[in-house]
């Protein structure tokens, strides 16, 4: 390879790794992206100007600084993102090592490699489609790199390879059995990163998460959703107050609630679990796989991991919480610090003259109703006796404001009461049939214990301010939530919603068939498919058997179209596929004559030899006026399979060719 | 075949370090084509024609072509004869075997057409009387691709009669030293013998013209012709007559091979002098497509 030859096949090998890396640059350290991108430009440059590469001496120091500098940006070279930024550095160095055609293909499928690291990171569908680029633009370089054909028709090559191995990934895909849990020990995100629940609850802290409209989990209902009212996803309990804060002392640890009355509802979630927590529909019933039941009906991963994770649940909507307290509990749940002799006051207040617990609930809903209490996405700051400030003062508050005051008065009141936060409402997309909940649906309320039905009893005093947040949603009940979202002016058009709504069933379809395609999911299809029970070794060789019908048919096709070509066609490519093989590339622009220049590398008997093929190739094809004998052309074509070039020389020297 | 080799290797001692385009000079020839050389003065395109006459043994004649020239000044003219009382026709110089026409795009248009329809039919008609051209005939025209000011360019349908359009080009540095030490080249033009008649050209013109062409290799012709029709950077493709031009030249080129069928070798030798005067790029200025593009396009076809 040489001048403008080489230029045109090893820069879009270049290119290709260039574009395969792209969607590193936003998970790995800034310096990393950038100092990979710089060399891969300084190796093209390099390469235009035909310059000389760096000795190998000075790219192996080279490697020790990045290597250094890594080590000590992420403290670590191996794991999702050292792993991936090392790789990343070294295919940046290889390049500068890089350059006979081997080095190249080496450096090429390095490339493979890379094109599957931005998946670690991300496995939405944006980012599966740029697997998909980046795997079409790694083979289009490779058929680049071979030379044989012009930029575009090698295209066609590339597609056309692509094309072919799709039934192998599908089945691949299908068969290859799912293991249980996460492949290796990926060390998980950050937990800044996620934008889910708080660890406890002051004011202020809920109104942030409405800001946000990230999806954070869909629902699949298996029959009709339950009424709007009984939407409560639960997901944590506070059951300490201390005085500024709502916090999860953690008290209890055998859950012993039982539900009863109720609506029974099953239906399927995928969320992605919030530091192993997940959202389930108040109340639920038995708890799915690979979960446990805290305190309280709360679930919780058994093994907290951040992949999404799918899982049936059934609850009965609108059921009581039995649950018997015993002494040392009931005065857990009525626990108050010193503070807030207002609220407290007041609490004694409502108290004298209601008839019993529930009647002292209802009355303290009535008074947020009946006094001027607001609800509002940014009240006036709070501090010191923060509920007192609250119900005498500022008058203006969130969901956690509510819950806060209500869980103090009923506790005040000498009944046990608990914040309960998650998730109310969402949204239906009709495009998909499932509902989207996302971080605006956040909410808080609170559950009271009564001693009349030895139950809790969810109060949502929310509702008793503003009852449109609950039956529909917090963009029509706060203003303000409605300007803060991403569209300016109010609610977006109705295109854009339409088209938010098939962007969302299509990466939740994504997320249900390709990212949630699990162990559970796997077995069932190979039930349905009837391979076998269980994911074992007869049933995957089974679907692979099954498989290879598919998976050989685009190679049947290729078959037909080779026995379609003439013998002497057939012949003249296996010559050149032979002379690829000891690094004599032909054109299919050669003539025999110049196939013989070209192969002046191989040694003297084989050059001879070659010499003859390619004379009585030319006399069989071009010296008849019509079609040559069919013995003479079968002649030269088992003398063309008897000829192997490189054979003698591989022979003498078994490391083969460098 | 030993007097064709007898001959190139005259006209090899004649001009020095220009083995191709004297092959080509003789495949043309010999594939019954007229040839166009362009080049600058003093490269020896009058010395090559001069020398191809005297090989082949023709006879040969010579015009300047000037803008002030007139068609009779070529073809010949119908003068009273008062003694006999008749017309009688005086042959013009076109009436040789080999005419040298020098700088032929310095003549009017009419004068140029006078000379290539005489090509094309091998006869010229004066006042409703045609005249037999001898045999064989050829035209061998120079002009000067530099130098075009008063000028008339051969339009482009008139480029298609000459076969092959051929540069000498400066002789490389080693010929040149050669040429210049060596002998007077009038006295070496002197010495050339005629290694055949007339009559064995004729013959060897029949013999290129029976060599075999495969289907294959018409595929490739057809494949070349095809690749010119669909690049974009041509005016316009070559025409089915011009894909009959090179078949013959690559049969010509061939038989100076000594084979006696015609392979992709052949046509890939001939193309760049056969399509080159045919195709017009479309580049503003550049008229004519430069050798590098004819290259690249054949490197783009491939070889059925």
């Amino acid at each position: 390879m040489t001048g403008g030859d080489a230029l045109r096949r090893v820069l879009p090998v270049l290119a290709a790794l260039a574009v395969t890396a792209a969607p590193l640059a936003l998970h790995l350290p800034g310096w990393v992206a950038a100092l990979s991108a710089a060399m891969l430009l300084a190796r093209g440059v390099l390469l235009w100007q035909q310059r000389q590469l760096p000795p190998r001496w000075l790219v192996a120091l080279a490697v020790v600084v990045p290597l250094v500098l890594l080590w000590l940006t992420l403290r670590t070279l191996v794991g999702r993102e050292g792993g991936s930024a090392l790789l990343l550095l070294l295919v940046g160095f290889k390049a500068f090592e890089t350059f006979s055609l081997r080095d190249w293909r080496v450096l090429l499928a390095l490339g493979f490699f890379l094109a599957a690291t931005p998946l670690l990171f991300d496995q939405s569908p944006l980012a599966a489609a740029w697997l998909v680029q980046s795997l079409l633009c790694l083979t289009w370089a490779m058929a680049a790199l071979n030379g044989r054909q012009p930029l575009l028709a090698s295209l066609r090559t590339t597609l056309q390879a692509l094309l072919f191995s799709l039934p192998l990934m599908l089945v691949l895909f299908v068969v290859m059995p799912r293991l249980p849990g996460p492949l290796w020990g990926m060390p998980a995100a950050d937990e800044s990163a996620n934008s889910g629940l708080a660890e406890d609850m002051a004011p202020g802290s809920i109104s942030q998460l409405i800001l946000n409209h990230e999806p954070v989990f869909t629902a699949v209902f298996a029959g009709p959703p339950p009424p709007r009212r009984d939407f409560y996803w639960r997901v944590m309990l506070f059951d300490r107050f201390d005085g500024s804060r709502w916090l999860n002392a953690g008290a209890l640890t055998e859950p012993r609630g039982q539900t009863r009355g109720g609506i029974p509802v099953s239906y399927t979630l995928t969320v992605v679990p919030d530091k192993g927590r997940v959202p389930v529909l108040d109340l639920p019933g038995g708890v799915a796989e690979g979960l446990t039941e805290r305190a309280g009906m709360v679930w919780q991963q058994a093994r907290a991991s951040d992949a999404r994770i799918r899982f049936r649940a059934d609850s009965r909507a609108g059921a009581l919480l039995v649950e018997p307290l015993d002494a040392m509990q009931h005065a857990f749940y009525r626990f108050l610090p010193a503070g807030n002799e207002r609220a407290l006051a007041l609490a004694a207040s409502i108290r004298a003259r209601s008839r019993d617990d529930e009647a002292y609930i209802r009355a303290v809903l009535e008074h947020f109703r009946l006094e001027s209490f607001r609800y509002t996405l940014s009240p006036p700051p709070l501090s010191g006796a923060i509920v007192d400030q609250f119900l005498f003062e500022t008058r203006q508050g969130f969901c956690e404001h509510y819950a806060s005051a209500l869980a103090f008065l009923a506790r005040a009141a000498g009944i046990p009461s608990r914040v309960v936060v998650g998730y109310q409402g969402g949204e239906y997309n009709s495009a998909g049939e499932f509902w989207q909940i996302r971080s605006s649906d956040a909410h808080a309320w609170v559950e009271v214990w009564l001693a009349s039905r030895q139950a809790w009893w969810r109060v949502d005093p929310t509702a008793a301010v503003s009852p449109d947040r609950i039956e529909r949603g917090v963009e029509q009940a706060v203003p303000a939530a409605r300007t803060a979202m991403p569209m300016l002016g109010g609610r977006p058009p109705e295109w854009m919603l339409a088209l938010r709504q098939h962007w969302l069933a299509a990466n939740f379809a994504w997320q249900q068939w390709v990212v949630g395609y699990d162990a559970g999911r796997q077995r069932s299809l190979f039930r349905s498919l009837g391979l076998g029970q269980e994911v074992d070794v007869p049933a995957v060789l089974k679907g692979l058997l099954a498989g290879a019908v598919l998976m050989v048919m685009p190679f049947l096709w290729w078959w037909r179209q080779q026995a379609k070509r003439e013998p002497l066609q057939q012949g003249w490519l296996l010559l050149g596929r032979r002379l690829r093989r000891v690094e004599v590339v032909i054109a299919p622009s050669d003539t025999p004559a110049e196939v013989l220049l070209r192969a002046a590398s191989l040694a003297e008997a084989e050059h001879g030899q070659l010499a003859a093929l390619l004379e009585a190739y030319a006399c069989l094809r071009y010296r008849t006026s019509g079609e040559a004998s069919p013995e003479a052309v079968r002649c030269w074509l088992r003398a063309v399979r008897c000829f192997r070039p490189g054979r003698a020389m591989n022979g003498k020297t078994p490391a083969g060719r460098g | 075949m030993q007097s064709l080799a007898f001959a190139y290797r005259q006209l090899n001692a004649l001009i020095l370090g220009k083995n191709d385009a004297i092959k080509l000079a003789l495949a043309c020839l010999i594939a019954r084509g007229h040839l166009l050389i362009e080049d600058v003065p003093g490269v020896g395109k009058t010395t090559l024609a001069h020398g191809l006459a005297r090989v082949l043994g023709l006879d040969y004649r010579r015009v300047q072509f000037t803008s002030d020239l007139l068609p009779a000044d070529i073809v010949g003219v119908n003068i009273f004869e008062r003694e006999a009382g008749t017309f009688h026709f005086h042959r013009g110089p076109v009436f040789a075997q080999v005419l040298l026409a020098d700088e032929i795009n310095r003549a009017s248009p009419k004068v140029q057409s006078a000379l290539l329809e005489a090509m094309e039919e091998r006869q010229v008609s004066v006042d409703g009387e045609t005249h037999a051209l001898p045999q064989p005939f050829f035209v061998i025209a120079t002009q000067n691709p530099i130098e075009q000011a008063g000028t008339f360019p051969l339009p482009e349908s008139q480029m298609d009669r000459f076969l092959m359009r051929i540069a000498l080009g400066y002789p490389p540095p080693q010929a040149e030293r050669a040429l210049l030490l060596g002998e007077e080249r009038r006295r070496v033009m002197d010495e050339l013998v005629p290694a055949l008649s007339p009559e064995q050209l004729q013959q060897l013109q029949a013999q290129a013209s029976r060599l075999t062409v495969s289907p294959a290799l018409a595929d490739y012709v057809l494949a070349l012709l095809q690749a010119t029709r669909q690049e974009r950077r041509f005016a316009q493709g070559l025409s089915p007559r011009a894909g009959l031009a090179l078949v013959a030249a690559a049969r010509a080129w061939a038989l100076l091979e000594g084979r006696d069928y015609v392979l992709p070798d052949d046509v890939k030798a001939v193309f760049p002098a056969v399509a080159g005067h045919r195709l017009a790029a479309i580049v503003p200025g550049g008229d004519r497509v430069p050798g590098d593009e004819l290259a690249a396009l054949v490197a783009h076809v491939a070889i059925p």
